[in-house]
Formats: C-alpha cells, sequence, structure tokens
C-alpha cells in the first residue's frame, strides 16, 4: 500500500507537490477549503513577466493529479501526533480521518484587506480596487466600479506591505511587477488613458522584471511617481482625487482619476497561525511560519514530518513555488525513505 | 489634672522640636520661594482668592475632603480610603484634642509647642478629672483608629491588590526612612502613654496596657526611653518628611487653594508644577492607570515617576519620560491630588530647542501649492462664501481626511437634516495645529491656529461643526473664534434628532463606545455621545469607561512610542472592550477608529457612520 501524504492547501504549491509526490510513488491527499483547486492563481489574468495566461499554469498542474485525493471544501478539524512515533492523525470536516508520517503545509497567504488603509477609499469611494479585483475582472467577471472609458488611471504600491502601521514589515515581493503588469494590461485596454504608478521603491528583482519596466515607461508611456499617496478625496463629478508627493521633483501633487488600483500586499494566514500555534510550529515575527533555516532547510518545519511549500513561509512569485513544493516533495521522499 | 513637671520641661522634647522647627522653616521658606516663581497676575489672583469667601469657603471644604478624608480613595477602594483617613483624620484628632486636654486641664501651657503631643507625661491625674473621662476616651479612640490604619498599611506592603492597586511604585531610601518612623510613631505613643497611664490617666486602651506592664515590669524604669524613643520618631519623620513622599501632606493643603484661585501649569519645574510635583504622594494609582503600562511595559514612565525624576533634576529621565507619554490624561483623571501629568510633560517639551525652526505664519489657503484646479464645493479659493454665508461650516482635519468614511457620513447625515453646510477643508485645509502643541512647539501651533481662525471667519459661518476631537479641543481652547459656535457632531446630531429634523431607526448591533481621550477627558463629554449612540443602536460598557477609558494607543501625544510598542497599548484597550461582549466598537475620533481598526477582531464604527446608515433620508 502506498504511504499517505497529507497536504493541506489545493493552491499552486499543494498541486506542484502532490504531482510530485504521486511520481515519488506515494499517495498524496490534498485538503482544499474552497471548491475549486488553484488558490489565488486560479483568480489571476496573465501572469509576469512573459504574460502567461494563468488558466494555463493550472490547467497544466491539473492535468497530473488524476490518482490523487482531493477533498474540496474541508478544513483539517483536528491534528494529533502520536506520542511514540512522529506520526500523525488528521482528521478532516468531512469525517475522513487520516493516519500519515508526513504532512505538507501548502497553506499559502492572504491578500492584505484594503479596507484597513481607509485613508485609500477601498470601500467608501466608487472607483477603487484592488490588484485581485482587476485580475478578476480581466478574466471576465462584471465590476462595475470600473468605468467604462477611464481617462487616468492610478496604481499605488505598497498596500499593506512594507507598512508598519498596518502591522506587516515584509515586502510582498510581486506587486511592483504586477503594478507594472498590470498598467500595461491597462494601457492596451485603454490607450488614451493616463496611468500613474504611485511606488515609494520599485524592487524589480526578477528574470526580466527591468525589461518589463523600461517597456512599460517607454512603449506604453506610463508614468512612474515616486511617493506615497497621502490621501484620497472625491470631486463632486464622482472622480477621485489623488494627493501625493513626488519625492523626485520634492513637490506636492494632486491628480484627478477615474481608477485607482491598490495593490493589496500578501501578508500571513492567520488561520494557519492558529493551528501553528497548537502544533508548537514557530512562527516568524512577520507572522508567516519559520522554516527550520531560512538558507538550507527552507522547506522544513521545527517539527519531524511536516514540511512547507510555497507562500506559508513568505511572500513568494509563482516559479518560486512552484520549485519550492518540488523540494518538498524530495524532501518528504529522502524523509520517508529513512525512515 | 496639675503639672507634674514644674518647669514644663524635659530633654526629650528635644528631637521633636528639632524636626519641627527644621520642617517649618523649610516649609516657609519653599512657600516664599514658590510665591517668587509665580508671576504677578498668578500672585495677585491667589492673594485675592483667599479673600473672596466663596473661594475661601470651597478651599476649607475640599482640604477637609481631599486631605483628612480622602473621599477620593473612597470612591476608588473602600479599604484604601479607610486606611488613608484613618491615619490622616485620626492623627489629626489627636492632634486637635490634645490642644483641647491642654486649654482644658492646664490652660498656663497651651503656649507651649509640644505640650498638646507630649501631654500624658507632664501631666498627673487628680480628683478633678474622672477616670475614663470622654476626652481620654477619645484620645484612646483615635489613637485605636490610627493604629488600624498603620496596620492596615503594613499588609498593604505585601498584598495591595486588597486595597485596588495592582503594582506600587519602587520605593526609594528617604521614602522608607519617612515610612518606617510613621509606622513608628503611633505604636511608640500607644506605649508611651500606657507607660504613664497610672500617673496621667488614660483609657480603654492605655490603663489595660499599663495594668498588663506593671504586671510583669513592676518599675517605671521605661517611661522615659519611651518617650524619648516616641520624640526620636516624631522628629526622624519630620527631618525627612521634606525630602521623600510625605511632602504632599503641606504641599497638598496649599495646592488646593492655588488650583481654587485659577492658577494653572506654566513652566515645567518652577511655581504650581513646582506644588504639583510635591503635592504627588507617589501611591502609584497612575501605573495601574496608565494605558502603556499594558504587558508591564513602561512603567518606569507613569507620572508618579516623572514628579519623582523631577524631584532628583535627573535631566535625561525626565526627558525620556515627558516624550513618551501619550498625554491621555488618564493619571490626571485617577490622581486623587489631581497631579496633571501631562500638563508638566507638555512643558518640559516646550523647554526643548530644535534646530529648525519652521514658521508657519506666512501660511495661504492653499498648504500644497498646488492651483485649484476645479471648481468644487467647500473649495475655500474657488466659492465665494463670503458672497454666500452658510451656517454651518464642518471642519473635518487630517484625521477624518484619513478616515474618508467619517466625513462622507457626516455630510450626508446634513444632507439627509435638510442642512446646507459647507466642507471647509474638503480640497484643502490647515492641520489644527495640535500636533505641533502637544510635541511642545506651542508657538508654531499658534501661528497654524492664527491662519486657521482667519480661514474660519472667511467662511461666515456661525457653527463649525468638527467629527474630530483633537480639532475640537483645539478650537475650543486655543482659537478665538467668537460669534462662532464650535461643536462637534455628538452634540449638533443629538440636537437635530431631538428637534425632529432627523429621523433615524434602531440598529439591532450591540456597541461597545470608547471614550475617545480628547472628546472624554479632554472636552468632558461622556453622556452625549453615549446619548446618540443609545438613540440608534444597542450600547454596552467597556470595563474601565469614561473619565478611566484606555487611550487607543495611536495618541498623537506620543514622540518615542515604536509601532510595537503601540501595538501593545492597542490591544490592551481592546481587551478592555471586548470585555463588554459587544458586536462592535463604536467611538467618535477617526484616529481611535483607524487605530483600533488594525488589531480589532470585530468592526469598528465612527458614530457619524452609525448614525448615516439608520438615517431616513
Amino acid at each position: 500500500m502506498k504511504e499517505n501524504v497529507v497536504i493541506i492547501g489545493g493552491g499552486i504549491a499543494g498541486m506542484a507537490a502532490a504531482k510530485q509526490l504521486q511520481v515519488l510513488g506515494y499517495q498524496p491527499i490534498i485538503v482544499e477549503q474552497k471548491s475549486n483547486l488553484g488558490g489565488h492563481v486560479s483568480q489571476w489574468y496573465k501572469l509576469f513577466p512573459d504574460m502567461t495566461p494563468a488558466q494555463d499554469v493550472i490547467d497544466e498542474l491539473a492535468k497530473d493529479l488524476k490518482g490523487v485525493n482531493v477533498f474540496l471544501e474541508t478544513r483539517v478539524l483536528n491534528w494529533e501526533r502520536s506520542l511514540l512515533q512522529h506520526e500523525y492523525d488528521v482528521t478532516l470536516s468531512n469525517g475522513v480521518q487520516i493516519h500519515t508520517k508526513a504532512v505538507l503545509v501548502a497553506s499559502g497567504f492572504r491578500l492584505f484587506k484594503a479596507a484597513k488603509k481607509e485613508e485609500y477609499g477601498y470601500g467608501v469611494y466608487d472607483h477603487v480596487i484592488t490588484n485581485a479585483d482587476l485580475e478578476r475582472w480581466m478574466r471576465g467577471r462584471e465590476d462595475k466600479r470600473i468605468p467604462a472609458k477611464p481617462r487616468a488611471i492610478g496604481f499605488v504600491h505598497c498596500v499593506g506591505s512594507r507598512d508598519l502601521k498596518a502591522g506587516n514589515s515584509q515586502c510582498s515581493k510581486v506587486c511592483c511587477t504586477t503594478a507594472i503588469k498590470q498598467a500595461i494590461e491597462m494601457k492596451e485596454r485603454y490607450p488614451d488613458a493616463e496611468i500613474y504608478c504611485f511606488y515609494m521603491d520599485l524592487r524589480l528583482f526578477g528574470k526580466k522584471y527591468e525589461d518589463f519596466y523600461i517597456n512599460a515607461q517607454r512603449d506604453f508611456g506610463v508614468h512612474f511617481i515616486r511617493g506615497r499617496v497621502s490621501e484620497v478625496g472625491e470631486t463632486i463629478d464622482g472622480r477621485l482625487q489623488v494627493k501625493a508627493e513626488d519625492t523626485l521633483q520634492g513637490k506636492p501633487l494632486k491628480v484627478q482619476l477615474d481608477l485607482l488600483v491598490l495593490m493589496s500586499g500578501m501578508v500571513c494566514n492567520v488561520e494557519t497561525q492558529t493551528w501553528a500555534k497548537e502544533l508548537h510550529l514557530n512562527i516568524d515575527n512577520d507572522g508567516f511560519l519559520k522554516s527550520a533555516d531560512n538558507v538550507m532547510h527552507i522547506v522544513e518545519s521545527n517539527r519531524p514530518g511536516i514540511f512547507y511549500a510555497g507562500a506559508c513561509t513568505g511572500t513568494k512569485t509563482v516559479p518560486e513555488t512552484l520549485a519550492e513544493a518540488n523540494a518538498a516533495a524530495l524532501a518528504i521522499h529522502k524523509y520517508l525513505s529513512d525512515d | 489634672m496639675i503639672d507634674r513637671i514644674p518647669s514644663g520641661f524635659h530633654p526629650f522634647v528635644i528631637p521633636f522640636l528639632v524636626g519641627m522647627g527644621f520642617v517649618f522653616l523649610y516649609l516657609i521658606i519653599g512657600f516664599i520661594r514658590l510665591l517668587f516663581e509665580l508671576n504677578h497676575k498668578e500672585r495677585q489672583r491667589f492673594f485675592l482668592s483667599l479673600i473672596n469667601p466663596k473661594i475661601a469657603l470651597k478651599n476649607v471644604r475640599d482640604i477637609f475632603l481631599d486631605c483628612l478624608i480622602h473621599v477620593k480613595l473612597w470612591k476608588r477602594n473602600k479599604l484604601l480610603g479607610f486606611m488613608h483617613s484613618s491615619i490622616a483624620f485620626g492623627w489629626f484628632m489627636l492632634i486637635v484634642l490634645g490642644h483641647i486636654e491642654v486649654l482644658l486641664f492646664v490652660p498656663g501651657r497651651i503656649n507651649i509647642f509640644y505640650y498638646p503631643i507630649f501631654f500624658n507625661y507632664f501631666v498627673a491625674e487628680n480628683e478633678q478629672t474622672l477616670k475614663g473621662s470622654l476626652l481620654f476616651f477619645l484620645m484612646d479612640f483615635f489613637l485605636l483608629i490610627v493604629l488600624i490604619g498603620i496596620a492596615l498599611a503594613m499588609y498593604k506592603r505585601v498584598h495591595s491588590r486588597l486595597f485596588g492597586m495592582r503594582r506600587t511604585p519602587w520605593p526609594t531610601l528617604m521614602n522608607n526612612i519617612g515610612l518606617y518612623s510613621l509606622w513608628a510613631i503611633f505604636p511608640l505613643r500607644l506605649l508611651a502613654e500606657s507607660f504613664t497611664a497610672h500617673i496621667s490617666g488614660g483609657s480603654f486602651l492605655t490603663i489595660p496596657a499599663n495594668w498588663l506592664f506593671r504586671q510583669f515590669l513592676g518599675n517605671d524604669l521605661n517611661m522615659l526611653p519611651t518617650w524619648w524613643v516616641y520624640s526620636i520618631a516624631l522628629g526622624v519623620f519630620m527631618l525627612v518628611l521634606p525630602f521623600s513622599r510625605y511632602m504632599h501632606i503641606p504641599a497638598e493643603m496649599l495646592l488646593i487653594p492655588m488650583r481654587n484661585a485659577g492658577i494653572k501649569v506654566r513652566s515645567a519645574r518652577k511655581g504650581f508644577a513646582r506644588l504639583e510635583v510635591l503635592s504627588c504622594p507617589n501611591c502609584g494609582v497612575c501605573i495601574d492607570a496608565c494605558p502603556m503600562t499594558a504587558n508591564r511595559a513602561n512603567v518606569r514612565d507613569c507620572t508618579v515617576y516623572l514628579t519623582r525624576q523631577i524631584r532628583r533634576h535627573n535631566e535625561r529621565r525626565i526627558n525620556e519620560i515627558s516624550d513618551k507619554c501619550l498625554m491621555c490624561g488618564k493619571c490626571t483623571a485617577v490622581c486623587q491630588v489631581g497631579v496633571e501629568g501631562p500638563e508638566l510633560r507638555l512643558m518640559q517639551r516646550a523647554t526643548r530647542s530644535y534646530g529648525i525652526q519652521p514658521d508657519y505664519s506666512s501660511l495661504t489657503a492653499n498648504p500644497l501649492g498646488v492651483p485649484a484646479s476645479n471648481t468644487q464645493r467647500g473649495d475655500l479659493n474657488a466659492n465665494p462664501l463670503n458672497a454666500n454665508p452658510l451656517n454651518v461650516a464642518y471642519f473635518a482635519g487630517c484625521m477624518t481626511k484619513l478616515t474618508p468614511a467619517i466625513g462622507r457620513s457626516v455630510m450626508s447625515v446634513l444632507a439627509k437634516a435638510g442642512i446646507e453646510a459647507t466642507w471647509l477643508d474638503r480640497d484643502e485645509g490647515l492641520c489644527c495645529g495640535r500636533p505641533l502643541y502637544l510635541s511642545g512647539r506651542i508657538e508654531e501651533a499658534e501661528q497654524l491656529a492664527k491662519r486657521n481662525e482667519e480661514l474660519i471667519r472667511q467662511s461666515g459661518a456661525k457653527i463649525l461643526l468638527v467629527s474630530c476631537p483633537i480639532c475640537y479641543k483645539m478650537f475650543r481652547e486655543h482659537y478665538k473664534l467668537e460669534g462662532i459656535e464650535v461643536v462637534h457632531y455628538v452634540d449638533y446630531f443629538n440636537q437635530l434628532i431631538a428637534e425632529g429634523r432627523l429621523k433615524v431607526d434602531k440598529s439591532a448591533v450591540c456597541y461597545v463606545y470608547h471614550d475617545p481621550c480628547e472628546l472624554g477627558r479632554g472636552c468632558n463629554k461622556y453622556e452625549e455621545p453615549r446619548k446618540l449612540l443609545g438613540r440608534i443602536a444597542g450600547i454596552a460598557e467597556a470595563e474601565k469607561n469614561r473619565a478611566e477609558s484606555v487611550c487607543c494607543g495611536g495618541s498623537l501625544g506620543s514622540l518615542t512610542l515604536n509601532h510595537q510598542q503601540r501595538e501593545a497599548i492597542t490591544k490592551g484597550a481592546l481587551n478592555n472592550l471586548y470585555a463588554s461582549r459587544a458586536d462592535a466598537i463604536a467611538t467618535a475620533c477617526p484616529l481611535c477608529k483607524t487605530t483600533f481598526a488594525r488589531y480589532a477582531d470585530r468592526p469598528v464604527k465612527d458614530l457619524a457612520e452609525i448614525l448615516d446608515a439608520v438615517t431616513h433620508s
């Protein structure tokens, strides 16, 4: 009989790891809260830097999950460790009980709730949306907040990330590039619209990200303004008025926009924190799970038999997450074969 | 009663005389010095208040109730109140009754200063006084009261929780000497009077004690040494009094008339401020009250330590403590003496000089320097308000601009009530100046205030409506806006509802109301917001509320607290609100709202938002 491996979270990390574990001869069991696999990525439209359709990624990952047990709309209710060995009894909300030697945590991240930064007016003004809202809209979901012919669109970087006041000191890593990607996509849809990106730093660390940035400026004429938005107001005709400071010019600035997109950052999954504490898993000071070592043992936890993959240990891009999922599958394989 | 010692003197009174003489000299010099530290106006005020019968009566009443009976302590904790009033009032009665005894029995000795204190040593009982006469009984009775107080004080050292205090301040050497000599005085007095009770007479305490001691001692050899020790204990207490917390006893008796005369803290250390510092009894009630001490942090930054460090002239710590404070005013609200910790700190902050001296006197209505691009309602430059004066002008302030839902709700409620109001700073506005003021930059704050006054007057409004208690307090206390009524919306909306101009439903949600520091303790508005909330939703009370409400931690007052420290304070304040088990949190301050919203596990709403949701158009 094949050895069970429980995977918590059916996002891209969980899917990629399941596929790999199956190849290695195990029986992966994915436990997913939502009604579909794919997690956040299944909500995105295109992925940077090559504008890969996000659905293609999900489809490719889903293709190889034939023999994998997938429990959708299911949560882990209880998680007990056997006294003698490092073995776990996992009880699911659908009544299934699984005895396993290895658990892979791939519970991912949460998007920062943009309404918490009330000064940006999410939920207050009619034309303020988040990056996630925009992606969903581009995938075809209707959104009344997005006007038919916007003349000016603004992107606010670092909403809830690198923000001590919001309780998150970490950089969300992907939003700079996402903002550039979305700015280009909007410019392609509305060539006449002026697009402004309000940033405090541009962190374009990945392959081809910098080219992306140059393209946005040179080919698409996106305006990059270094300075945080101080407040957002509404004019009498329902447009948004954004006040910011252009710190490169050293001047205050005021623009009127038809749409404001808030780049909500990746923050820790609070739900993960609750059960991680019960299992005595270490939590880092940014609220994400703490790997056994941030250089050498990123997929391992402080407890034997529990492994991590993806954004549950910190903010990650899609390729990083996929690589980690594979690494975690191998680490589990090594752990179970040493046994 | 007859004199037992013809000369009326014995060397054992010398320690007491030395101590008493020293204290009197010290207090007189201190009082004169203090008078010189006041400015001419304050001195005049003080002396005039003393001859004003109304104030004089209030002085007597306040001194009796606060210094002797300790009414405020009774309100806080009965046992704590009893402990203090038994010692203070009992001791006071012992002194008064001592004088009466001298007057009645040996009137010739009334001019001898120490006679009432050591009366029992100097007299012998004869047939004229009945045994156990009323005075003797009263003397023993009050001595017993004081002794019970001392016993409670001793027990409080071990178990302060019984007295409603979780944490007490760290004792200093001088405070300890004072404390132990104070504790020694009354048991020694009992012993001394017991040893002489067969000569001078006594009552239910001293006569049985005398009988008991005679059973196994058999002679009077212990009499004199005990009187000596009693006198020494008194002398030591008097000698350390000016350098210990017991200085609060004389200082408070001067503080009360000065406060009643309307004198305010005007400097960090001098004059009235010095009196407040000396009046601090070091009880430490402010430690438990201070929001900063959540999770046992910042205990050494409470007002009790500020006054201590000011007395020690420890400049480094004085500055640290002054800068850290949230200026929420809770320590003053719970203080039995009314030491104004935030005021002292503010004056300390004001003494600092900065490298950059900003000049706001030339500010325009357009602080961004951006030309008004389009005409909008509320745009000061574009709207010819003077030509068409509106009655109500709404000033949102910077904090409300960061919580736009509040500003919107206020305007929406006004519109539903059919009131045409102008939003003064909708597009551009100046800061009210309170953050500058709280950081001690009083002059710069006044420059902003002056410019703002002009802008507000230009609008021609009769009513200046505000949603931010921070602005509200600044407008009320530091702006000269004659003819313009400054109102917080809680009052205005209450009035609109009462007049029937607003039709409201009652929401099924139960809110716990958080008193913002600047609205509650700052402007004394506790019931008005509750009245408004009670009309539109269910209302619950937090564990600590009204004057003892816990600061949200977002206060503009602190100059040095970092985000982690503030987070602990906010979570402490939230736990206080959660105790009510309400569904949501309501407040009337944009800063409290944003601060709570960061960490709260349930919705946080401003009263204006709640009202707007239930108001019919």
